[in-house]
């Protein structure tokens, strides 16, 4: 069995890399004495998967990690012991056992929402929104293994609506298709004319191909 | 630090590199209310990754946090994006914990770990709005000390420091803090409170020390100008180890540390008598800690971090009484745990064999070995007493079960040094690769990995070589070369550094006050980060100290006379003058002295009653 673990990634972690993330909680399982698993060879460490790396200075709010256990657990008891060993402001939400044969959570990822909030010019984002969806295509420079080359980020938006002082937006998380929201904000700034203010991003969920939650799997 | 300062170091830290240097937070931190407690702030001089390495911070941050009327909190050097951040919103140097400005704590302390780093101090005094000068604080600003094995030499950095503390911290730091604080309490200037510091063992306040000088710039007079100021300033030693504070609890940084695991020091001062070694001398005598102890501190500090690593820390492991049972019992408490446990700095003699066999049962770390000279005639003049014979057992033995990468550390410059000696370098690392090639190939690792690193030697003070002249850097570049050519071995990779760093700590290392001077045109003209390459600017120092009229090889390249009276003669580590010049002279002549627990050499730690035995 795995244990799929929804946690957030809140306030100053935002800051913290991928990196610095999975040593941050592959510290903190180990603290918690969890019955995890460990690879094997002269440096083994713990095995751990997370479904959609997060930007730098982008807030979750339900992230998802899988870790393989070496015996079985309850949920509620995992959380517990998990939670008693994570670093502050990085709680532990939810865990749900899951059969070893299941995908990966990173292979069944398909979308995920994101709330923005930037600091000004929110009424001319707003306005801008429908008229940037309009558009057929939405060219963007992505850095790839062969330089930069451009793409559309048009059909990753799934969707993209003004909900009181934030944008939300849902982008395609997935091997046929990633789109960033710091991408989608700096696209919709020059479609809006204006200087990119500060913006807020938080992932608030991570979704599978029929845009259910992941962990309602 | 208020609401709207808070709001723009926030936008600030999302523009800058690695914010997560700047934020703490970290597992293990420690945050404490302020109301009644006299703050410390320990200031380290370069960067997070290198600060977190650091063992002594730990101590000293859970040991002063323990103590329920003081509180300690971590600064250090912000990377250049970060400083000119600082700078253009106004937001002063903070500390990580609860975010006040430097100039909000009762006592700053920086560690003086390199000379290179002196520059940072001066920046991070600026950024955290403090007067660089000490005689320009007010009364209510903060008391800045500084400790570390660059203290026992403190000149350079005299008239920007209020008290240097000589020696051991653990429990030192805490009586400098209480000194500050009972004379706040009593209303007592600062002046006071800075004559009542210097009464603290151990504690030296240059203002209250004035110097001469002969015409020929060597020093002439050093004497104190109040009848209460000691002189020497003896230095503080913790006796026992068991004894003294160790953390069971360090924060975990999040951004990889350059030494990211746990440390334990096992063992602090060494009997080997390198000649050329400073930390050999300074932190003598040798005091270890018990294995129980070990185990006991090793079994928190795994459960408090959930590290996956551990390191036992000293300057000469391999001389640790009761090395082989820590390292079985280490294993056998952490081996289900997957907590590896490497060895550095591990001397090619004694027990050696055994102890790889135990380590390499949890990981396979390359093997570091510090022969330090090429020959065994330069060995015999430094004092290192490991031969090629040593050496060659312990690497065959490596090869033999599983190892395939070698490193070997040498210096170069080193006094007496002759071009045979370098050529030997390169004879050594052909007999290595051949101890290799002489285990049978299904037998051995694949992938034969010889690393050579030669550094600059830098001569230091309070060592039998502190009267020697540095090799110029003409000189070294030469021998750079030539080793260079000898080396172009196959399997071997040669690394060696500029020797113009090399050359400034040789400067500092044996500088006097004087070089205050040159250390604020340095700063003045830009040179911060010294340590790191790309940020090296030799050509700004070289302009400090023409703009300043100091020349630096008078302090590098001098070869001084045995009655020259040393800056660094304020200070008394035990070792006696007398002894360090009697080596130099047995270095001469290619003496060996033998290692001291088989015999007393007379160092002079004999004269504090129970220190040595």
């Amino acid at each position: 069995m795995k244990m799929l673990v929804v946690f957030e990634k809140m306030g100053a972690h935002r800051f913290l890399g991928h990196l610095d993330l999975q040593r941050a909680m592959q510290r903190a399982l180990r603290r918690s004495g969890l019955p995890v698993t460990y690879s094997q060879g002269f440096n083994p460490h713990l095995q751990l998967s997370f479904a959609a790396p997060l930007s730098v200075g982008i807030q979750g709010e339900r992230e998802i990690m899988e870790v393989p256990l070496s015996r079985q657990i309850s949920e509620a008891d995992f959380l517990s012991k998990l939670n008693k060993t994570l670093p502050q402001n990085m709680k532990a939400k939810a865990a749900v056992l899951l059969e070893d044969k299941l995908a990966p959570a990173m292979a069944r990822m398909g979308a995920a929402t994101y709330v923005l909030r930037p600091d000004a010019h929110f009424e001319q984002l707003a306005a801008a929104v429908p008229g940037f969806l309009l558009q057929e295509r939405i060219p963007f420079m992505k850095r790839g293994k062969a330089g930069m080359r451009e793409e559309d980020l048009r059909p990753l938006i799934y969707n993209l609506m003004v909900k009181d002082d934030t944008l939300v937006t849902v982008l395609a998380t997935s091997s046929k298709g990633t789109a960033r929201a710091d991408q989608l904000f700096l696209s919709l700034c020059a479609f809006a004319g204006i200087q990119q203010p500060r913006c807020l991003i938080t992932r608030t969920a991570l979704l599978d191909e029929r845009f259910a939650p992941l962990e309602g799997a | 630090m208020d609401k709207q300062m808070r709001s723009r170091l926030e936008a600030l830290l999302e523009t800058v590199q690695k914010p997560s240097r700047y934020t703490g937070g970290e597992v293990n931190e420690i945050k404490k209310d302020w109301a009644g407690r006299t703050s410390f702030c320990f200031a380290f001089p370069d960067t997070y990754e290198v600060a977190m390495s650091h063992l002594g911070l730990k101590v000293l941050y859970e040991s002063i946090n323990a103590q329920d009327d003081l509180l300690c909190e971590r600064v250090m050097m912000p990377w250049v994006d970060m400083m000119a951040g600082l700078m253009e919103q106004g937001i002063p140097l903070y500390s990580l914990e609860s975010r006040k400005a430097l100039s909000d704590f009762d006592m700053v302390g920086f560690t003086l770990q390199y000379e290179m780093s002196y520059t940072n101090i001066l920046k991070m005094m600026e950024l955290g709005g403090i007067a660089l000068n000490n005689k320009d604080r007010d009364e209510g600003a903060p008391f800045v000390v500084a400790g570390g094995p660059c203290a026992f030499n403190p000149e350079p950095l005299s008239p920007f420091i209020d008290a240097f503390l000589l020696g051991d911290g653990e429990n030192a730091t805490n009586e400098m803090l209480r000194v500050i604080a009972a004379g706040r309490k009593a209303g007592k200037k600062r002046a006071d409170i800075l004559r009542d510091l210097a009464q603290v063992e151990g504690v030296y306040l240059p203002d209250l020390y004035e110097a001469a000088y002969h015409e020929d710039g060597r020093l002439a007079a050093f004497r104190p100008l109040d009848q209460t100021a000691p002189l020497p300033i003896t230095k503080r030693i913790e006796r026992n180890l068991d004894e003294a504070p160790f953390p069971t609890s360090i924060p975990v940084p999040y951004t990889q540390a350059v030494h990211d695991r746990i440390v334990l020091e096992i063992m602090r001062g060494c009997t080997r008598g390198c000649r050329f070694c400073q930390a050999g001398m300074l932190y003598r005598p040798v005091r270890e800690r018990s294995p129980e102890q070990l185990f006991a501190l090793a079994e928190q500090l795994v459960a408090a971090t959930g590290y996956e690593e551990m390191s036992l820390s000293s300057l000469s492991t391999g001389d640790y009484s009761q090395l082989l049972e820590l390292i079985r019992g280490l294993n056998q408490r952490f081996a289900d745990q997957r907590v590896s446990l490497s060895l550095p700095s591990l001397r090619i003699d004694n027990q050696l064999q055994e102890a790889l066999g135990e380590t390499a049962e949890v990981k396979k770390s390359g093997l570091t070995l510090a022969p330090e000279a090429g020959t065994q005639r330069l060995r015999d003049v430094i004092n290192k007493g490991v031969t090629e014979e040593d050496l060659l057992r312990t690497v065959s033995e490596a090869f033999a079960s599983g190892w395939s990468s070698v490193k070997l550390y040498f210096m170069i410059g080193l006094p007496y040094e002759t071009d045979e000696d370098l050529l030997g370098i390169a004879d050594l690392a052909r007999k290595v690769v051949a101890a290799y090639y002489a285990v049978p190939k299904g037998q051995r690792a694949r992938g034969l990995k010889v690393v050579v690193s030669a550094s600059t030697f830098v001569p230091k003070p309070m060592t039998p070589f502190q009267w020697a002249a540095q090799d110029t850097l003409e000189e070294i570049r030469r021998k750079q070369s030539l080793l260079r050519s000898a080396l172009n071995i196959k399997g071997v990779t040669f690394n060696w550094h500029d020797p113009e760093t090399s050359f400034l700590e040789a400067c500092f290392a044996r500088g006097d006050r004087r070089l205050a001077r040159v250390l604020y045109r340095a700063y003045e003209l830009g040179c911060l980060l010294d340590g790191w390459n790309e940020h090296f600017k030799f050509d700004a120092w070289m302009q400090a100290f023409a703009d300043t009229g100091m020349d630096p090889a008078f302090y590098a390249n001098r070869e001084r006379a045995r009655e020259e009276l040393m800056p660094w003669d304020l200070a008394d580590i035990g070792v006696s003058k007398n002894y360090l010049w009697r080596e130099n002279e047995r270095a001469r002549k290619a003496e060996v002295t033998p290692d001291c627990r088989h015999g007393c050499e007379g160092c002079g730690l004999t004269r504090f009653e129970g220190v040595c035995t």
